[in-house]
C-alpha cells in the first residue's frame, strides 16, 4: 500500500500538464503485452545463434556430428585448444594493440577536424567539406588495394604504420559526427575564452573536448570495433603467423588436410567476439547519448 | 585584475577574430591530418587504381602494358562479372528494405514504454555490433550440415539434413547472416523518434486520426532525413559484402585459391573483385572492377536521393535547419 502511495503521488502531479508527461503507471504493468511478446521473440531469436555457439563449443571433437540439441559432454578443454592450435594470444595482442591504436587516434583527430570545420571560417571550406562527405562513399576496398601497393613500396607492411597513419587522418563519419556535435555550441563559450587570452588549440582542449565527452566515447567505440572486426587489412597488410585475432580466427582451426573443426571454430568466435560485447555493454550509455547528441541535428 | 584584462581583450579579440587570415590559417591547421592523410591514403589510391584500370598489370612486372579501355570493355561484356554483379544488386534488393523497414519498425516497437525495453534494446543491438568474421562463423556453426541447430529444426518437422553451405542455398545463409545485424538502424532510429514533437501527435489524435495516420503525417517526415541516410549507407555496405561470402565456404584454410572454395550462389562482386587480383594475379582487370563499383555506387545513391530524397522532410526543428 505505502508502493502504491509512492508511485500514485507523481501521476496526480505530471498528467494535468501536457501530452509529453509519462504517466508513471505505464511502467508499472505492461501496457502493450503485444508489443512486449514481438520484442521478446525478436530478442530470443538474436540471442539464440550465442547459445548455439557456446554449446557447439563444448562438443567433444569426435562428437561434433552428434545430432542432439545439448552434448553428451562437455568438453572444456576444448578451450585449451582454441588457444593453442593457432597462436591464440599473440593475435589477441596485435587485435587489442592496432585497435586502441587507431582508435585513439582516430579519436581525437577526428575531434580536431571537427572542430576546424564546425567552428571556423576559411576560403574552400564548402569544396573540402564536399570532399568529406564523398569519401564516406569510398568503399574501403576500393582504397586499400592501390593503398597496398603504397604501403609495400614504403615497407610497411608487416608493421602497425598503416594502422597508426589512417587513425591520424581521422575518420570521415566521426568527423561528420564531431562537426555536427561542435556545430551546436553558442557562439558565446568561445568569445569568453577569446577574452580571457585562450587560442584556438586551449579553447579546443579546455573547453570542446570536455563538452564532447559521450562522443569521444562513441567514437571510441566505434574504429575500436573497425578494426577489432577488420578482416580484409590485416589480411593483406600482416603475415600470417602474426596476424589479427580477425584473421586468425577467420582462418585457423583447420587439421592439416584441410578439414574445420567446428567445435574449435566455435570457441574462437566465441572468445574473439566477447571483448567487442564487453566494450559495448561498458560504454552503452555514453555511445547511444553520443548518437543523440550529434547524429541528427543537421 | 579583471580590468586589466578586459583592457588586453580588444585587440587580442580583434587579431583572432577580425582578421580572417588568421582564421583561414587555424582552419587549415585544424584540418591538417585529414587534408595530409585523405590525399595520401584516398586521393591518391583511387587515381592509382584508375591509372591501374587502363593497364594490364600483373602486379609484379616492373612494366605496366597500357590497354586502353580494354578492361572496361571486359567487365561490361564479361559473363562472370555481371553475374557477380547482378547476384551483389539481388542481395541489395533484399538486405536494404528489409534492413530500413524492420530497424524502423524495431525502433517504434522500443520507443513505446514496454517493461524491460533497455534490455531488449540491448539484446536486439547486439548482433549489430558483432564483426563480419565472427557472425559468420556463428552462422557457419548453425547451418553446419551435420551438427547445426538449422537441420536439427528440420528434423523436428521431418526434413532431411541438408547441406547448407553449398549450392543455392548459401545464398540463403548469405542472406540470414546479413539479416542478423537487423538492429544496426535501432539507435539512430530512436534517437530520431525522441526528435517527434509530441503536440502534433497529440493534434493528430484530437482530430480523430488513428497511431497510423500520426505516424505517417507526423512521425515519418520527422525521421525521414535519417532514413534516407541510413538507406544510403546500408546499400554502400551491402555492396561490400565479402567476408561473410568467403568464410561462409565449406572449407577455408587460408592457402591457395581459397576463392573457388566459395559456392557460387554466393560469387558475389567482391569475391570477384578479390580473385581477380590475388587468385588470377589481374590487377589491371580488378581496379576496372573497383573503378566500375564505384560509379554503381554513385549511381545507386543518386537513384535512391531521387526516389526516396523527394519524400524526405527537411527543416522541421526550426533550430536544426538554422543551423544548416
Amino acid at each position: 500500500m505505502a508502493l502504491d502511495e509512492k508511485t500514485r503521488v507523481p501521476v496526480a502531479r505530471r498528467t494535468p500538464a501536457h501530452g509529453t508527461a509519462r504517466p508513471a503507471w505505464h511502467q508499472r504493468r505492461p501496457k502493450h503485452p503485444v508489443i512486449f511478446t514481438v520484442l521478446l521473440v525478436v530478442s530470443v531469436l538474436m540471442v539464440l545463434p550465442f547459445a548455439e555457439l557456446v554449446i557447439s563449443s563444448l562438443r567433444s571433437t569426435n562428437a561434433v556430428n552428434e545430432d542432439t540439441w545439448l552434448p553428451s559432454a562437455f568438453e572444456w578443454s576444448n578451450y585449451k585448444k582454441v588457444v593453442t592450435l593457432i597462436p591464440f594470444w599473440r593475435f589477441a595482442r596485435n587485435s587489442v594493440v592496432l585497435s586502441a591504436l587507431f582508435a585513439l587516434l582516430t579519436t581525437l583527430s577526428s575531434a580536431v577536424v571537427g572542430y576546424g570545420f564546425a567552428r571556423l571560417r576559411a576560403p574552400g571550406k564548402n569544396l573540402l567539406f564536399g570532399l568529406l562527405i564523398s569519401t564516406m562513399m569510398v568503399p574501403q576496398i576500393v582504397t586499400l588495394i592501390p593503398t597496398y601497393l603504397l604501403f609495400a613500396n614504403f615497407g610497411l607492411v608487416g608493421t602497425y604504420w598503416p594502422w597508426v597513419l589512417w587513425g591520424t587522418a581521422g575518420a570521415p563519419y566521426a568527423i561528420f559526427l564531431y562537426r555536427q556535435f561542435f556545430s551546436s555550441f553558442p557562439k558565446e563559450l568561445e568569445e569568453a575564452a577569446v577574452i580571457d587570452g585562450a587560442g584556438r588549440i586551449r579553447i579546443f582542449v579546455q573547453i570542446f573536448l570536455p563538452l564532447s565527452r559521450p562522443l569521444l566515447v562513441t567514437a571510441f567505440v566505434l574504429a575500436f570495433n573497425t578494426v577489432w572486426g577488420d578482416f580484409i587489412a590485416p589480411n593483406l597488410l600482416l603475415d600470417q603467423d602474426n596476424t589479427t585475432l580477425a584473421v586468425g580466427v577467420g582462418n585457423g582451426y583447420v587439421i592439416n588436410q584441410g578439414f574445420p573443426l567446428p567445435n574449435l571454430i566455435a570457441g574462437g568466435a566465441l572468445l574473439y567476439v566477447v571483448p567487442v560485447v564487453i566494450l559495448f555493454l561498458a560504454a552503452q550509455r555514453s555511445y547511444v547519448r553520443g548518437f543523440a547528441n550529434s547524429g541528427l541535428k543537421g | 585584475m579583471r580590468l586589466q584584462r578586459v583592457g588586453t581583450a580588444g585587440p587580442a579579440k580583434r587579431r583572432r577574430y577580425g582578421s580572417s587570415k588568421g582564421e583561414a590559417l587555424a582552419f587549415y591547421g585544424f584540418l591538417s591530418p585529414w587534408i595530409i592523410g585523405t590525399a595520401a591514403l584516398t586521393l591518391f589510391p583511387v587515381g592509382y587504381a584508375l591509372y591501374l584500370s587502363f593497364t594490364a598489370w600483373d602486379g609484379v612486372s616492373v612494366f605496366k602494358p597500357w590497354v586502353g579501355l580494354a578492361n572496361y570493355r571486359e567487365v561490361l561484356t564479361s559473363s562472370d562479372t555481371l553475374s557477380s554483379l547482378s547476384k551483389t544488386l539481388l542481395l541489395v534488393a533484399i538486405i536494404v528494405p528489409t534492413t530500413i523497414v524492420g530497424s524502423l519498425v524495431l525502433a517504434v516497437l522500443l520507443n513505446e514504454r514496454v517493461r524491460g525495453r533497455t534490455f531488449f534494446r540491448t539484446l536486439i543491438y547486439i548482433p549489430a555490433i558483432v564483426p563480419p568474421v565472427a557472425s559468420a562463423l556463428i552462422w557457419k556453426v548453425v547451418f553446419d550440415q551435420n551438427s547445426g541447430a538449422a537441420n536439427r529444426v528440420g528434423a523436428m518437422f521431418g526434413v532431411d539434413a541438408v547441406n547448407w553451405l553449398t549450392g543455392n542455398r548459401a545464398f540463403v545463409v548469405l542472406v540470414v547472416v546479413l539479416l542478423w545485424g537487423v538492429g544496426a538502424g535501432i539507435i539512430i532510429n530512436l534517437a530520431a523518434l525522441q526528435t517527434v514533437p509530441m503536440e502534433q501527435l497529440e493534434a493528430v489524435k484530437l482530430d480523430g486520426g488513428n497511431a497510423l495516420t500520426a505516424f505517417r503525417h507526423v512521425t515519418l517526415p520527422v525521421i525521414s532525413p535519417v532514413l534516407l541516410f541510413q538507406t544510403v549507407l546500408v546499400t554502400i555496405t551491402t555492396l561490400q559484402t565479402f567476408v561473410p561470402a568467403l568464410l561462409l565456404s565449406p572449407i577455408s584454410t587460408g592457402g591457395g585459391d581459397v576463392y573457388t572454395n566459395i559456392p557460387n550462389a554466393n560469387r558475389v562482386y567482391m569475391v570477384d573483385v578479390y580473385s581477380q587480383f590475388f587468385a588470377y594475379s589481374r590487377y589491371g582487370y580488378g581496379s576496372a572492377m573497383l573503378t566500375v563499383f564505384f560509379l554503381v555506387i554513385v549511381v545507386l545513391t543518386v537513384l535512391i536521393f531521387k526516389l526516396v530524397g523527394r519524400s524526405v522532410f527537411y527543416a522541421v526543428d526550426p533550430t536544426a535547419s538554422g543551423k544548416g
